[in-house]
């Protein structure tokens, strides 16, 4: 269980980006964080696993105080939670495999790791990965030969070796077609749903919403204006989050 | 019609625009004309301070027409200041740019029937560099000399005899004036060769005897069926300028015969020529890869997205950044004049100027590369708990690797170019060998090393493009 209490967070430049945001995560939740661009939906995902340094408040995971954490605890932390990122985040001139062992780093052993040496299981478990995405016959492939879609793939199998309790996911399929974001996060519902393993995921298309989340909340200017089931999500919800003149659009394709 | 403008831009070129608001174009009309103004009274008052220049006319003070072309540029400037939407800007640049071109024309010196007369002087050059100084027919040498005084001093000394080489050779005098003539009577050669001989003047250089028959032709014996010669020869003169034509001085004559042994073998400018490509190469690979290990620390220095998080780093960037800008406008060449002072002549001298001009050069290159590398590859590696060692090797390195080699290679191709021409100050290499070659007009050790420098060049060139087509 992921409990966010009162969480506050002002950049250096004086952008206030989260204010007060406080909810709960119950385990096996796919929660969706919704909101307008800038609203602090990446900011907030980053401070779960603080990449994001958050200015106040207090994140508690299975009653270990994330907030509280350094340096070697927090990485052990870390290592628990996926994240994939809207831009992928893949070393494209490396190889797949690589970008894929590279999600293994937490628990490999520092001075191999520095070398390229990876233990035959944990290569063995890299080619899982990309067996269960489907794209195993590109673990040799430079990752900037793939196509948009497979590189994000990549970025799951990379999640999946840190055999994650919690995956954050911003924007998964912002950088995407419409057609290859629910190949994506159909992906993401199957470890939802077989591991277990909770999932706090960003969207944009309030289809999606609908189609994965299993509770929502939504940000505007840093605040939480709504907590609550995807089919509560009515026209005047709507307005609300994303303002009067929004108008709703659709990925399409529904799956 | 804006009289007022008009009357400032009469009294003051530009005034005028500049008052009405149309600042640039004001003092660009007051720039120009003042410059044109300088050019012509630089040009036409005599011993002006630039007594020395070149220009043809210069002095003259009968050339007031040259201010012709500033009086236009004046009258239009009124005509500007008038029109309310100013005249059309091309008209002064024409008079202006037309004047600028005849006088850089004059300075310039620029004769092309200079250029075109010279026909021969080209063929002097061309025709030994047709025949580069690299290989040599291989032969055997064997040469004899025999040493007398020239003029003759007060007590004549003894006809001289030596052997050498087997070749005894014996003088009909031991001295002699300078056109008179002496026979040499030889042992000891090989009857099969013909023998050429070779006068060397007191100072060591060596010259060959010409044929007095043809003037064109060197001078050949050929010995007789025993071995043995006789001929009789003019003594050359050969006394160098400056020195007393009625000091005795050592002369000697040398014997020489060359036998064909059959194949070909490096001449001694070939020697040169490879020692110095090899010198050269050295330096280039030395140079390079010293300026790579200290240019990425300093890289690091430079990089923006590294240094511009406090005051403190951001003031070092900024002294790195200024350093690198400056030391690589400097030219390799005068950086290497400066080492040649320090160090002495040598590689050493070239090795350390490239070097310096290869830190400045990569520094920059590296640190644009550290700017521009993706920060996400970095931030995933700390998402999954990599410790800040583990974020360098697996999100930073393999971003900067590769281009970094790549830029390596480019550069020693690039230093394997500054390496031969820092020679020609005294660092060392294939130029140093070239510019002594150049100046002692010997064209054919000259074309040699042209051609030993195109071809390491091109294949450098080959090189860098394949491994760096790899690093892609």
């Amino acid at each position: 269980m992921l409990e966010v209490r009162n969480l506050h967070k002002v950049y250096p430049n004086g952008t206030v980006a989260l204010t007060d945001v406080s909810f709960r995560v119950d385990d096996g939740e796919f929660l969706v964080v919704i909101g307008l661009s800038g609203s602090g939906k990446s900011t907030l995902l980053r401070c779960l696993n603080r990449l994001i340094e958050p200015s106040q408040g207090q994140i508690l995971w299975d009653g270990v105080d994330v907030t509280a954490a350094s340096g070697a605890e927090l990485r052990r932390i870390r290592r628990h939670i996926g994240m994939v990122f809207q831009q992928f985040n893949l070393v494209k001139r490396s190889s797949v495999l690589t970008n894929v062992l590279a999600g293994r780093l937490g628990f490999a052993n520092p001075w191999l790791s520095l070398l390229g040496v990876w233990p035959p299981s944990d290569r063995a478990m890299a080619l899982r990965a990309l067996e269960r995405v489907g794209i195993r016959d590109k673990a040799e492939a430079r990752a900037d030969a793939l196509s948009g879609g497979q590189q994000q793939r990549v970025g799951i199998a990379r999640a999946l070796m840190q055999e994650p309790k919690l995956i954050l996911a911003d924007e998964p399929v912002a950088s995407l077609d419409p057609v290859l974001s629910h190949s994506i996060l159909q992906y993401l519902e199957q470890l939802n749903k077989e591991e277990k393993i909770t999932v706090i995921c960003s969207l944009h298309f309030l289809d999606l919403v609908h189609r994965y989340a299993t509770r929502v909340i939504a940000l505007k200017d840093g605040k939480v204006v709504f907590t609550g089931l995807p089919q509560e999500i009515d026209k005047a919800r709507f307005k609300a989050i994303y303002g009067e003149d929004a108008v709703e659009v659709r990925a399409g394709m529904t799956a | 019609m804006d009289t007022l403008p008009a009357l400032a831009s009469l009294l003051l070129p530009g005034l005028g625009q500049f008052l009405s608001g149309r600042r640039g174009r004001g003092l660009s009309v007051f720039g120009v004309l003042a410059l044109m103004l300088a050019l012509v009274w630089w040009a036409t008052a005599p011993a002006a301070g630039f007594a020395e220049t070149t220009i043809a006319f210069k002095g003259d003070p009968n050339l007031w027409w040259w201010l012709i072309a500033p009086a236009l540029v004046w009258a239009w400037n009124v005509w500007d200041a008038a029109r309310p939407g100013g005249a059309p800007g091309w008209l002064p640049l024409l008079v202006a740019g037309g004047m600028f071109a005849i006088f850089g024309w004059q300075t310039a010196e620029i004769s092309p029937s200079t250029l075109l007369q010279n026909g021969d002087r080209v063929m002097l050059i061309i025709r030994p560099m047709l025949q580069p100084d690299f290989l040599q027919v291989r032969a055997e040498e064997r040469e004899g000399w025999v040493e007398l005084l020239v003029p003759c001093p007060a007590e004549a000394p003894a006809a001289p005899s030596n052997t050498s080489d087997g070749i005894a050779l014996e003088l009909s005098a031991g001295c002699a004036a300078v056109g008179q003539e002496l026979t040499v009577t030889g042992a000891g050669l090989r009857p099969d060769t013909a023998a050429e001989f070779i006068w060397q003047s007191p100072i060591g250089d060596f010259f060959p005897l010409r044929d007095p028959a043809d003037p064109q032709q060197f001078r050949l014996v050929q010995p007789e069926a025993d071995g043995s010669l006789q001929a009789a020869f003019s003594v050359p003169n050969a006394i160098p300028p400056g020195i007393d034509p009625n000091l005795p001085q050592e002369q000697r004559l040398y014997v020489r015969q060359s036998r064909p042994l059959g194949g070909w073998e490096l001449s001694t400018n070939g020697r040169f020529v490879l020692q110095g490509i090899y010198e050269t190469l050295s330096v280039a690979l030395m140079s390079t890869a010293l300026g790579t290990l200290l240019a990425i620390p300093i890289s690091f220095l430079a990089a923006r997205n590294l240094m511009g998080a406090n005051p403190v780093t951001l003031a070092i960037y900024v002294a790195m950044r200024t350093l690198l800008n400056i030391v690589r406008s400097i030219e390799s060449l005068i950086i290497a004049i400066i080492f040649v002072v320090i160090v002495g002549l040598g590689p050493f001298a070239g090795m350390l100027a490239v070097t310096v001009h290869t830190v400045a050069a990569l520094a920059k290159l590296f640190s644009e590369l550290i700017e521009g590398i993706d920060p996400g590859p970095i931030e995933a590696m700390r998402a999954v708990g990599g410790d800040w060692l583990q974020i360098i090797r697996y999100g930073v390195v393999p971003q900067i690797v590769p281009p970094f080699t790549a830029f390596t290679i480019y550069r020693l191709e690039i230093n394997v170019r500054a390496s031969t021409i820092v020679g020609l100050v005294g660092g060392g290499g294939i130029g140093f060998f070239l510019i002594q070659w150049i100046n002692l007009s010997d064209f054919r050790a000259v074309s040699a090393s042209f051609i030993a420098i195109l071809v390491i060049v091109i294949f450098m060139d080959q090189f860098s493009a394949q491994i760096r087509k790899r690093l892609q």
